[in-house]
């Protein structure tokens, strides 16, 4: 019974951690997307005015 | 099943932009009419040049502003009914290429355009292009066929 209140902020404190952790990952998986997509476009926009 | 926060997004942005891709290519298809090269009619390589429509190739108008142009490629020479290779096509006219080669694999690709076949013994292959834009294209062959595979090409000009 004691140990529940202690345990909380820890799991909290963690995700919060992991968050973070993953933010740099999520941005670069974003500008990759971002990319696919320009590229994507770039080629069908090619084949339309040609 | 516990998926974190951003992995879900990522999730839903890729499924989202292949369902957006998958329609664009659907309408393109299906409304437009756009497709791919087609090489489903069959002729014996060896008799092609003897055989209509390879026995005359060139440009032919079929219709108001509608052309057959016929090509029959072979080592290392497109043969388009003219003798020095060159073709002139209207603006803006749609042509129906026909294509197909009396001896080894050959390319044919018109730079510039979306016009880009590969010509296989045995097959006619089949594009219809419109040209939507006046300038001098190159025809040229883009799968090596031999020693003069350079020197293998013919110019298509599209006329105001």
């Amino acid at each position: 019974m004691t140990q529940a209140p202690i345990r909380e902020p820890e799991t909290k404190g963690k995700k919060d951690e992991e968050e973070n952790e993953f933010k740099g990952t999520f941005i670069a998986v974003m500008l990759l997307g971002l990319f696919l997509i320009a590229s994507w476009v770039g080629v069908w926009i090619l084949f339309l005015v040609r | 099943m516990n998926m974190h926060k951003y992995e879900k997004i990522w999730l839903w942005f890729g499924t989202v932009t292949l369902f957006v891709f998958l329609t664009v290519v659907g309408i393109s298809a299906f409304y437009m009419g756009n497709k791919p090269p087609s090489c489903a009619v069959t002729i014996d390589p060896a008799k092609a040049a003897k055989e209509a429509p390879f026995n005359e190739p060139g440009l032919t108008q079929i219709g108001d502003n509608e052309y057959q142009l016929t090509v029959l490629a072979s080592a290392f020479h497109f043969n388009v009914g003219d003798p020095e290779g060159i073709i002139e096509i209207p603006k803006g006219a749609t042509v129906h290429i026909s294509a197909t080669t009396s001896d080894v694999i050959h390319g044919f690709e018109l730079a510039g355009t979306n016009v880009n076949m590969m010509l296989e013994p045995g097959y006619i292959s089949t594009y219809t292009n419109t040209f939507k834009n006046a300038g001098t294209y190159t025809l040229l062959c883009n799968e090596y066929c031999g020693t003069g595979h350079q020197t293998m090409a013919a110019t298509i000009k599209v006329v105001e």
